[in-house]
């Protein structure tokens, strides 16, 4: 066992270098302004508790050697206590170490209660975003909120921000609490029920990161991933506008027939396409959905492949999501998949 | 006939003595005699037993839990098994394991401390056993009746409610909450009552030792944490079953009040567990490093400011609900401060190592683990203390590495150290050293090769209670690690049962005292006789058996026909009174099956809670009948 | 084995019926229990109402207050009976315990009945919305250590009038008391809970 112990070890240290290299959806890589505050405040802490710990250890190692001396020449019956100036001194090294505790959680508390406020602060810069988030089993219904409800835009599984300005997304959720977290921008915010939450992120370059519902919510918590897509403020509006039209209409027969498959079969009851007849609230709306990364909630990459894999089978890809199986036969499936992802 | 004990007054005639004793004290025979053993001894033995096969079912989901996360998109478990897994391991390992198996060491080790013959109520006692008995019976039964419960510990609403959660399985998550309650209440109060009333003549409370004063604390804690997992878990079966609107946000409802109120109660739950751990180490600091512990007042004032501030800091498990600025500044402080009283234990251990004579055996070496494993997950919880990291590593594996390192490092080490320091005492025989110090490192390596990678894989965004992951997030490689780090626990698990089985028949016999240890319990046989001292101790010192034997004391004059012992006043313990024990009954066991009657007929249909409550009262009738002959009438 | 010291205690009352004894620590204990429970609750109640800006909620009429109010005579009298049996049962006064018993529990019976009655006039039960439940939690747990501990009074009456006790019963006497002292002591608050928190928190509109 002792010689196994460093070889353990070293594997453990190779992985834990390894460990930082894919930071896709990590605290400790930040990309705007509150995880930034964040990963400084951690590694604040990490050091000073991490000498903490280094010092505590070595005193505790310590005692095994010093076991040997001190006064343990004093036979056992006699005395079980040292003389009187050691327990003295023993009891001021304990005193002063309790002291030094004290000043030091002191000093932490105020950095974290700082790093709180300044993240917790409400902008009202003119130019924010106000993005509501609804958490629903399992996926993310979004809402770009606008004074003009024309520029209202709903979407589905993914946001796109401006670099370098302040978002605002209120939290809320039509079943149980979900929690809306992308490690990279900011911390995590509850969705809960009756509840109103919420939080700012602010990208300050832009990437694509991705989050996932970390508060537990039912069978399919593990496959409920969102992606915010910060990019210059040009693509975004560019983005923006085109989000705002209606679906492309299908130019070709093949898309044609595809839609005319999507509109026939019960899709519409769920999924909503504006431009088209289907307008069902209870599902992602798909209006743009050839546009998006990912499918059922990030859990697939979106590609033909697996559309048609999920168009066939949502259940055994996610089993348990609410997404009805429907008949769609062999001839229907390709146009209705070519129709889907030519919606830009 | 001779007395066991090491010292005994010259007056007595000890052959009699011993011989009424025993008769007083027999076990009935029979099935049925077994059925209503009274003893602190048998029934501390039934809870720890019980507890060790929880941690052993717990510890086997835990295994199938990672094997399912040893990589990406393993198919080993599905969401429902694995969902079930998560929840089933850790209510199993809270509520049916950590707590009841520090109940039952605290049932067999007080009253041999005290220097008293049983606790103050020894047929309550049994009728604890006997619902926490039940309880684990109730829950297993809906796991394997396919209904167990999956949605997580701490179920909160709505998602556990009658909408979200059909079916019966959270109703006997629920229930099962209350026959634990009952079983722990039960215990604290009886405990509460020992320690207070009967003590032996001379041990002033500050002559307590540590671990009775652990035990105090973690009672009182029982009894004012556990009324509100009370609440909490009624609101959630009433809800569920007659259609009350507790937590149903439709109807004014609310879910955040129920993870107030259950936190209220989950907080100082993890100190329940982890302060009599406290205990556990103090106790074999002082024998193994053959030294008085330094700063005893300290230890005491920190434990009991400790078990204060607990019920301060709940909402530090609720900092992501958005709550107000300067309540979420207030719980930061109060939560960090908990670490002075922490800190102040620490460092006392420390120094009594240090100016000690440490004899290095298996017990010191789970105790050094504790230091270093414990050390480590309280400064993850220092982390997680403050807001804005919280709020990053909430839901995480950051957060269960915190709590296994406290949990395991700061309860299940200690209850290790505990187990090889008493067996002497339980058995009568030794446990084999070198197989234990085996046993401790590779549980040492394991847990830290199992938990220590959760650390990185929360800061890498892994969020808890997830059944599977995408390879392309690169969490593969870290929860192999862990997963082949459990496997190697359960390796030490094995050793531990194999040195348990080894010792029991074949480890070198021990007398009353092998470690030269300075507490009471010491001074009785190994292992115990029903009675556990000829002569009921008195005591002149914190470290009653460091006291040359010539100056000791012992109390004469209790009859040894009847079950009787010697209650002490509050403060200063000197003799009050007389106070006859009631001996072997059935009652418990009657009382707790007709209250079962009820409590699991619930689940079903409302009724039974008439019916139960109508049984059990006839049953707890027939239990306190006064059976003649009366008591004498002194007057 | 060496000899030692010894310190003889056959002197001592091999009982006593007093705060000295592990059984009346037993039943303090239960009131603490008890006592923390009815105190989240109405924490919980109040929780609950500042959330909402309608009080009672649209429908739920409000408690009356007569009866409730009357019940609170009986119900604080019959601690004086209870009082009578324990001090009786120290002295061992067989009559002093039954008369005790018997008022007590003729008064407990008064208080019980008059609340019943007031039932009738609650036109929301558990399952209407959140005050509802928490109204008849309120009731329906109060009651029922209620109606337990009348039975344990009414148990130990019969025990005492047939003679069947000893010292423990005696205790159980005394400790009985100490229950029902907390059982009418709890239900003031809780009564103002019920039947004035819906003005007590001003609705705010
Ligand atoms: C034995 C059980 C135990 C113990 C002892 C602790 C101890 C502590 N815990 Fe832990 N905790 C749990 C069990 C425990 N915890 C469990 C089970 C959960 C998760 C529940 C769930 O969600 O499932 C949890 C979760 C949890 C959270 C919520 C995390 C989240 O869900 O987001 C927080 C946040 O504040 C927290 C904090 C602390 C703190 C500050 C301590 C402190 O008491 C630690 C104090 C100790 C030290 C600090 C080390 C020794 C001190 C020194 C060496 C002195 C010098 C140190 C300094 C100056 C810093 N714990
Ligand atoms: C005292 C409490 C305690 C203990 C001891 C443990 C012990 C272990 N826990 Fe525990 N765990 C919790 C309390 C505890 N846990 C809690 C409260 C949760 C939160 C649940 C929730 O989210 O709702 C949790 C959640 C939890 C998770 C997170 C699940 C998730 O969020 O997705 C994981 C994952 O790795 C895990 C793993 C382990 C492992 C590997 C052990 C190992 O240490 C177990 C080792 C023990 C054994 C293996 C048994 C002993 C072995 C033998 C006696 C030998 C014989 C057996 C075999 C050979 C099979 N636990
Ligand atoms: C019973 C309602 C229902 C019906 C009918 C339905 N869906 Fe869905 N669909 C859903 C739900 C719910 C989801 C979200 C599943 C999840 O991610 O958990 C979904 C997700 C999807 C997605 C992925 C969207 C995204 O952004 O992740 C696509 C594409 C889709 N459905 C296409 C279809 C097509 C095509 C049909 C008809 C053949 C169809 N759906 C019929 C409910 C439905
Ligand atoms: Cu949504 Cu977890
Ligand atoms: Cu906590």
């Amino acid at each position: 066992m002792m010689r196994l112990l460093p070889r353990f070890t070293c594997l453990a240290l190779s992985l834990l270098l390894s460990a930082c290299i894919t930071n896709k959806q990590s605290a400790i890589d930040p990309a705007g302004a509150q995880a930034d505050r964040i990963s400084t405040l951690w590694w604040s802490f990490f050091w000073l508790l991490g000498t903490i710990f280094i010092i505590v250890m070595i005193m505790t190692v310590l005692t095994l050697t010093r076991r040997r001396r001190g006064f343990e020449q004093e036979p056992l019956a006699q005395r079980h206590k040292a003389s009187d100036e050691t327990e003295h001194r023993l009891r001021r090294t304990i005193t002063a170490c309790t002291i030094t505790s004290i000043v030091i959680l002191f000093v932490l508390i105020f950095a974290s209660v700082g790093t709180g406020r300044s993240n917790a602060e409400f902008h009202t810069a003119p130019n924010q975003l106000t993005i509501q988030v609804t958490g629903t089993q399992w996926w993310w219904q979004i809402q770009y909120m606008n004074s003009d409800a024309t520029r209202n835009l709903a979407t589905a599984n993914e946001i796109h921000i401006p670099v370098g300005r302040p978002v605002h997304i209120v939290g809320v959720s039509n079943d149980v609490i979900h929690s809306f977290w992308v490690p990279n921008l900011n911390g995590k915010r509850d969705l809960i029920p009756s509840r109103v939450t919420d939080e700012w992120i602010e990208a300050d370059h832009p990437g694509a990161f991705r989050g996932q519902c970390a508060e537990f919510c039912g069978l399919q918590h593990a496959h409920m991933a969102i992606w915010v897509i910060a990019e210059p403020e040009d693509r975004f509006q560019a983005w923006f506008r085109n989000q705002l039209q209606p679906a492309v209409a299908p130019s070709t027969p093949d898309l044609q027939q595809g839609q005319q498959v999507f509109l026939n079969h019960e899709c519409i009851f769920c999924h909503q396409i504006r431009g088209t007849t289907a307008g069902g609230q209870s599902a992602p709306d798909l209006t743009h959905f050839g546009s998006r990364r990912g499918i059922a909630a990030n859990t697939l990459p979106n590609t033909k492949g697996n559309l048609a894999g999920w168009i066939l089978d949502p259940q055994s890809i996610k089993p348990g999501n609410h997404m009805a199986t429907v008949e769609v036969s062999s001839t229907d499936l390709h146009p209705l998949i070519d129709y889907l992802e030519s919606l830009k | 006939m001779t007395a066991s004990q090491d010292i005994y007054p010259q007056t007595a005639n000890v052959e009699q003595d011993v011989e009424q004793l025993r008769r007083a004290w027999r076990h009935p025979h029979g099935l049925l005699g077994w059925l209503s053993f009274t003893t602190h001894q048998a029934i501390g033995t039934r809870y720890i037993v019980t507890a060790f096969i929880m941690l052993l079912v717990g510890g086997i989901e835990a295994l199938m839990m990672r094997t399912q996360l040893a990589h990406s998109n393993n198919g080993y478990l599905g969401p429902e098994r694995y969902n079930q897994m998560f929840t089933t391991h850790g209510t199993t390992m809270m509520f049916l394991f950590a707590v009841p198996v520090m109940e039952g060491m605290a049932i067999y080790l007080i009253p041999l401390m005290v220097g008293t013959r049983n606790v103050a109520f020894p047929r309550l006692n049994a009728f604890g056993y006997w619902m926490y008995l039940f309880g684990v019976l109730f829950l297993y039964w809906g796991v394997l009746t396919n209904s167990a419960p999956d949605v997580g510990w701490f179920a909160y609403p709505p998602l556990s409610g009658p909408q979200f959660t059909p079916g019966k399985s959270t109703d006997y998550w629920a229930q099962m909450i209350t026959f634990t309650e009952v079983s722990a209440l039960c215990v604290a109060a009886e405990l509460i009552a020992t320690i207070l009333k009967m003590r032996p003549p001379g041990m002033s409370l500050n002559r307590m030792p540590l671990y009775v004063w652990s035990i105090l604390i973690q009672s009182w804690m029982v009894i004012f944490a556990m009324p509100a997992i009370v609440v909490a878990s009624s609101y959630l079966l009433s809800d569920r079953t007659v259609g009350t609107q507790f937590v149903n946000p439709a109807e004014g409802g609310d879910p955040l009040l129920y993870q107030h109120i259950f936190w209220f109660f989950g907080h100082p739950e993890v100190y329940i567990i982890f302060i009599p751990a406290l205990g556990f180490v103090s106790a074999i600091v002082v024998a193994h490093s053959r030294r008085e512990i330094v700063g005893y007042t300290a230890m005491v004032l920190a434990q009991i400011a400790n078990g204060f501030i607990a019920f301060g800091l709940w909402v530090h498990h609720m900092f992501a609900t958005d709550l107000p600025q300067i309540g979420e500044a207030y719980f930061t402080a109060s939560s960090m401060m908990i670490a002075i009283t922490s800190g102040i234990q620490i460092f006392c251990w420390i120094a009594t190592l240090w100016s000690g004579r440490a004899r290095l055996t298996t017990a010191l070496h789970f105790v050094y683990g504790f230091i270093a494993i414990f050390v480590l997950g309280g400064l993850t919880g220092v982390v997680l203390a403050s807001v804005p990291l919280d709020l990053q590593v909430h839901d995480t594996f950051f957060v269960v590495a915190h709590f296994h390192y406290v949990l395991i490092g700061g309860a299940v080490f200690p209850l290790f150290g505990a187990f090889y320091h008493w067996f002497p005492k339980f058995t009568g025989r030794l446990m084999n050293e070198t197989l234990g110090r085996v046993n401790f490192w590779v549980l040492f390596v394991g847990f830290n090769l199992t938990f220590f990678p959760m650390h990185i894989l929360g800061l890498k965004g892994m969020p808890r209670r997830v059944y599977t992951y995408s390879p392309d997030m690169g969490w593969d490689n870290l929860n192999l690690l862990a997963t082949i780090g459990a496997w190697v626990i359960a390796v030490g698990g094995v050793l531990f049962i194999l040195n348990f089985l080894w010792s029991r028949k074949f480890g070198p016999v021990a007398d009353n005292n092998p470690w030269e240890a300075d507490s009471l319990e010491w001074a009785a046989a190994s292992p115990p006789a029903n009675y556990n001292f000829e002569y009921l101790p008195a005591v002149t010192s914190r470290y009653p058996l460091w006291v040359a034997r010539e100056d000791r004391t012992v109390v004469t004059g209790t009859s040894t026909d009847r079950r009787e012992v010697l209650v002490t006043t509050l403060m200063d313990a000197e003799p009050r009174h007389r106070y006859v024990l009631p001996g072997p009954s059935i009652w418990p066991l009657i009382a707790a099956i007709c209250v079962t009657v009820g409590f699991a007929g619930s689940v079903f249909n409302g009724w039974y809670i008439t019916w139960g409550t109508i049984i059990s009262g006839l049953a707890f009738l027939g239990w306190f009948w006064p059976k003649r002959p009366l008591e004498p009438q002194h007057d | 084995m060496t000899e030692v010291r010894t310190i003889d205690v056959s002197h001592l009352k091999p009982y006593e019926i007093s705060s000295q004894h592990p059984l009346w620590w037993g039943q303090f204990m239960f009131v603490f229990i008890e006592g923390t429970m009815f105190a989240i609750l109405i924490a919980a109640y109040f929780y609950v109402r500042l959330r909402m800006d309608v009080w009672p909620p649209p429908g739920d009429q409000f408690p009356h207050r007569v009866l409730p109010t009357l019940e609170l005579v009986p119900l604080i009298l019959s601690c004086v009976g209870a009082y009578w049996a324990s001090e009786a049962a120290k002295k061992n006064s067989r009559s002093g315990m039954l008369g005790g018993m018997a008022l007590n529990l003729v008064l407990a019976g008064i208080a019980l009945w008059l609340r019943i009655i007031e039932w009738h006039s609650l036109n929301f039960n558990w399952r209407t919305d959140a005050m509802g439940s928490y109204v008849w939690a309120f009731l329906g747990l109060h009651t029922f250590d209620y109606i337990g501990d009348m039975a344990f009074t009414a148990v130990l009456f019969v025990l005492v009038l047939i003679g069947r006790y000893g010292p423990k019963q005696r205790l159980g006497v005394h400790v009985d008391s100490i229950v029902w002292y907390f059982l009418v002591a709890i239900w003031i608050p809780i009564y103002v809970v019920i039947y004035w928190g819906p003005i007590l928190v001003e609705t705010q509109q």
